[in-house]
């Protein structure tokens, strides 16, 4: 297959293409279950194959897909085609930063390929955790377990030849109660990548019965408990929402397409511009953030990305100062142009595709926030006059420049005079991004920091879902509204 | 190819029977086009041809499915499929309800939906009408953004329970245009939905957006005070709500598992205003409907709320199955949502911009990430987005920056709601991150509700 796509991708270089590139999926494999209040409500496994065809003429992209692979020549010239209709209108013409012709692969670590293990092995997985989440105060409870495998060819009329093979695990148990009043409140827990690998083995029986125990005591203290109190408070950030607050306040509004004006129709801008790097105060002395796709264990690592550039370790935020952005190769070459600077040196190689049928785009890899010199957790609290902390992702909503948001959390613990006093129902918080995070006033050791993994992040026209990460330590913030 | 995809499910079915496993097959083949317009550039123009089929085998209490991207010409690879999913079956547990298996009673197909003129836009046409929907629009500073989206969908299904077959084909299109300023970030937008190639009006959107681009390069821009406003919704801003309501609210699955504001108590009782008629209505071409379920029921007319008063809830077969609910034809991937129009004879932002105002009224087209709070009170949230204005009550016009609304949906379709337009429109609310499906809501142009909170403003664009 391969020769007969590097003779399709030289066909239309010499039919005028400036570049050609071919994704090839031979197969990518997910297995779903689901126990709903002991029903196995989802046993499905899904397979598909394909190829997609991104064609760069006269300055603009056309692009095309099919699972159809018996006429790979009408494949790319649909392509070809698209990008020549699309070169009808250009404003600013499509520039690829340099890079390196590579052949390569990748493979991501896994001890125990999820595929292998028998179904029965999985439901009676499953069926453990609904046992143990069955106890008093629950009236949900759902059990998941979702696996991924992709073999991904990518070729270029660069040279480039690099083969993906990557597996992940996505597990997570929840459980829901109803309070006095008739409110659901729910609880929630997905293991935090706390090995190098990515495979079954992450799927650790003790850890989950030893946070499903946490979560329904965690759910049966929130339905008893009193509301959150609307006033101003230090919001002390655990990484289980700490890494929606970096994902959604960081990460998206750090993503140069949405910078440069592409994800306008849909998704939104960005409050940063161009004059931002190197300038902007995003945070204070206490942040330092960084797009890190070299994490072994996480799925925003992924060897190199669908540009064929390999995955970085690159700073965004360096105490404090705004200094990076997540790119792909075309997008700095126009930030570059555009700001009359080199703002970037090359790619940051974070340009992925959903799937064999969508077009790469900026895309998240693993947005971390480095963890600080404040000690643990309790050191922290130790150090709050009036504060709250939260974990849980319960809803979040962004402003469209992602300049302000609202969360809501699924829990909440008040702090008075270093003391966790008592614990509160329908905690939300609400920001403007650049002020909260001047705001940060204390950052975890590494003892708080983990990284905890996001399955379902949509952006882009069509859709695309990825996965990616977030090693993310417990923080700090003064002065936040709660309660609304 | 209606007759090669029928076959091809006759065949699967023929090879499951053959094998003794009892299936059900859905069929979705969509042909999907996106122009995509960034920086008054196209930045993308792509098409995906993909077919995909699910196959559900059932062993009594037992039920495994798999889901496969594929082509007509790969017949065997579908027979592995049914053989992986009878396979999967077994090791399935069972429910403790018993699964009711689609029985299709008589062959049934729906193509009035379908228009080939539409689903076969060449890239120039489409070309050709963002051209004309922005003619003389766009600066050096103001620029193009959006997307014109096209496509034909197939749906098919057959079980082994019988021979029958049901067959779907649409055509749809969905136009989303942005004009932004490149260094102030103010954005306006006008969006068009078609489920025929005649209901494509680039006109329409010009003057829509020749309005809004006047205002906000003419008229003040501010910060509003945080508090209580009455508020005008657009047709983009009320869909959102509404397709939320589609699931906080009427889905009886999810009431059962809580997550609905609504409960069994509140059927026949007054919930809204009096003004608010909703109802799924699979006639209405207009929302791409499915006349039958998955299931082979057919699907009528709707009623869900008459007069603000809750009728019943919606339920999915396999919820029906679960909580021994009579199943209402509503295993589809999407309904068909009306809301009635009222009586408010204002049909353009022109017509609402003349009429007299009482005090400051806040007109939200659009509202952006919207999510829910708290599902049990509809408390909701979410940031005022393209073209929002401020009538003041002097007459005069006022850009609003950007707002913050966290508000329950009973709060904002209960008593407060002033008015609903007469004038309807269709809303294309089309997000579909797999397979695609197209949706649209059809619903008053405009709707005022009265003493709102505001519980966040933005200091700038």
């Amino acid at each position: 297959m391969q020769k007969q796509l590097k003779a399709h991708i030289d066909r239309l270089k010499a039919a005028g293409a400036t570049y050609v590139d071919a994704r090839w999926y031979p197969v990518e494999e997910a297995n779903y279950l689901m126990m709903w209040n002991g029903n196995l409500k989802e046993t499905t496994s899904s397979r598909e194959s394909g190829l997609g065809v991104r064609v760069l003429y006269k300055n603009a992209w056309g692009f095309s897909a099919s699972s159809d692979m018996s006429n790979l020549s009408t494949l790319f010239d649909k392509a070809f085609d698209n990008a020549r209709v699309a070169a009808e209108r250009v404003t600013f013409p499509v520039r690829l930063a340099e890079k390196d012709a590579i052949q390569a692969s990748f493979k991501s670590p896994n001890q125990i390929d999820p595929f292998g293990v028998s179904l029965a092995n999985k439901i009676d997985f499953l069926k453990s955790m609904d046992e143990k989440l069955n106890q008093p105060g629950v009236v949900q409870r759902a059990s998941e377990m979702m696996f991924v495998r992709k073999q991904i060819v990518f070729l270029d009329s660069e040279g480039s030849e690099i083969e993906k093979n990557i597996i992940e695990a996505f597990p997570a148990i929840q459980v829901m109660g109803v309070d006095s009043s008739g409110e659901t409140h729910s609880r929630k827990f997905s293991p935090d990548r706390l090995g190098n690998t990515r495979g079954w083995e992450t799927l650790d029986i003790q850890l989950f019965n030893e946070n499903a125990e946490r979560i329904i005591r965690e759910l049966n203290e929130v339905l008893v408990a009193d509301p959150c109190p609307k006033e101003d408070r230090s919001v002390i950030l655990m990484p289980g929402i700490m890494f929606l607050q970096t994902h959604e306040t960081i990460g998206h509004p750090l993503e140069l397409d949405r910078i440069l004006g592409y994800e306008l129709a849909f998704a939104g801008g960005s409050f940063v511009t161009l004059d931002d790097f190197g300038k902007l105060r995003y945070g204070s002395e206490k942040l330092t953030a960084r797009a890190d796709a070299t994490l072994t264990n996480s799925p925003g690592s992924f060897g190199y990305d669908d540009d064929g550039v390999p995955a970085q370790d690159n700073l965004l935020i360096n105490k404090g100062i705004l200094v990076g952005a997540i790119t792909g190769r075309q997008m700095v070459e126009e930030a570059n142009a555009k700001a009359k600077r080199q703002i970037f040196d090359g790619s940051s190689g974070a340009n992925r595709a959903t799937a064999f049928y969508r077009v790469p785009i900026e895309r998240m890899t693993n947005i971390n926030i480095d963890p600080g010199e404040d000690g643990s957790l309790d050191d922290i609290v130790k150090n709050t006059e009036k504060g709250i902390i939260l974990d849980g992702d319960k809803s979040w909503s962004i402003g469209s420049n992602r300049e302000q948001f609202h969360f809501a959390t699924e829990i909440g613990w008040l702090v008075d005079d270093g003391k966790v006093t008592k614990v509160v129902k329908n905690s939300t918080y609400k920001g403007e991004t650049v002020k909260f995070y001047n705001s940060l006033s204390a950052v975890g050791d590494e003892s708080t920091w983990v990284v905890h993994y996001v399955d379902n992040c949509g952006k882009g026209q069509p859709n695309q879902i990825m996965q990616l990460g977030h090693g993310v330590p417990v923080c700090r913030f003064d002065n936040v509204r709660i309660g609304e | 190819m209606k007759e090669k995809i029928l076959q091809t499910l006759t065949t699967l079915r023929e090879y499951s029977l053959s094998k003794g496993v009892t299936v059900a097959f859905i069929y979705h083949e969509e042909d999907s086009y996106l122009m995509r317009f960034a920086n008054s550039a196209i930045s993308l123009n792509t098409n995906e041809h993909l077919i995909r089929l699910e196959i559900t085998v059932y062993d009594d209490k037992r039920r495994a499915s798999y889901e496969m991207i594929t082509d007509l010409n790969k017949l065997d690879e579908m027979k592995q499929g049914v053989d992986i999913a009878a396979e999967m079956v077994k090791y399935a547990m069972p429910l403790n309800y018993q699964p009711s298996i689609p029985h299709i009673n008589e062959n049934y197909a729906d193509v009035q939906g379908y228009d080939p003129a539409l689903g076969s836009m060449t890239g120039e046409e489409k070309l050709a009408y963002f051209n004309e929907a922005t003619n003389g629009l766009e600066t050096d500073k103001i620029t193009l953004s959006g997307i014109f989206t096209s496509g034909t969908n197939i749906l098919a299904q057959i079980s082994t329970k019988s021979e029958y077959t049901q067959y779907f084909q649409t055509s749809d299109a969905q136009v989303t245009i942005v004009l932004a300023h490149t260094e102030l970030k103010w954005e306006v937008t006008a969006e068009q939905s078609a489920h025929k190639k005649d209901d494509l009006k680039p006109e329409e959107l010009h003057a829509e957006l020749s309005f809004l681009i006047d205002r906000y390069k003419n008229e003040p821009a501010q910060q509003v005070p945080v508090g209580s406003y009455d508020i005008v919704f657009g047709a983009a801003a009320t869909a959102e709500m509404i397709s939320f309501m589609n699931w906080i609210g009427f889905n009886g699955g999810l009431m059962k598992r809580g997550f609905s504001f609504l409960t069994e108590d509140h059927v026949g009782k007054k919930v809204f205003s009096e003004k608010f008629n909703l109802t799924d209505d699979p006639s209405r071409l207009e929302t791409f409907p499915l006349t039958r379920d998955s299931m082979g029921m057919p699907r009528q007319a709707f009623p869900l709320f008459v007069k603000g008063v809750f009728q019943k809830f919606t339920w999915y077969q396999d919820d029906a199955d679960e909580f021994g609910a009579q199943p209402t034809g509503h295993s589809v991937p999407h309904k068909s949502l009306v809301l009635d129009p009222g009586e408010m004879d204002l049909n353009s932002l022109q017509d609402l911009v003349k009429m007299p105002k009482d005090k400051d009224i806040l007109y939200i087209p659009f509202l952006h990430y919207m999510n829910i709070v708290n599902p049990s009170k509809a408390l909701v949230t979410a940031s005022s987005r393209f073209g929002a204005l401020l009538f003041k009550k002097d007459g005069s016009v006022v850009i609003p920056y950007n707002v913050r609304v966290t508000q329950s949906l009973l709060d904002i379709f209960g008593d407060k709601v002033a008015w609903m337009s007469k004038h309807q429109t269709v809303y294309n609310t089309s997000s579909s991150y797999g397979a695609r499906n197209p949706v649209a809501i059809v619903l008053p142009k405009f709707i005022r509700v009265n003493d709102l909170e505001i519980s966040h403003s933005n200091s700038s664009y």
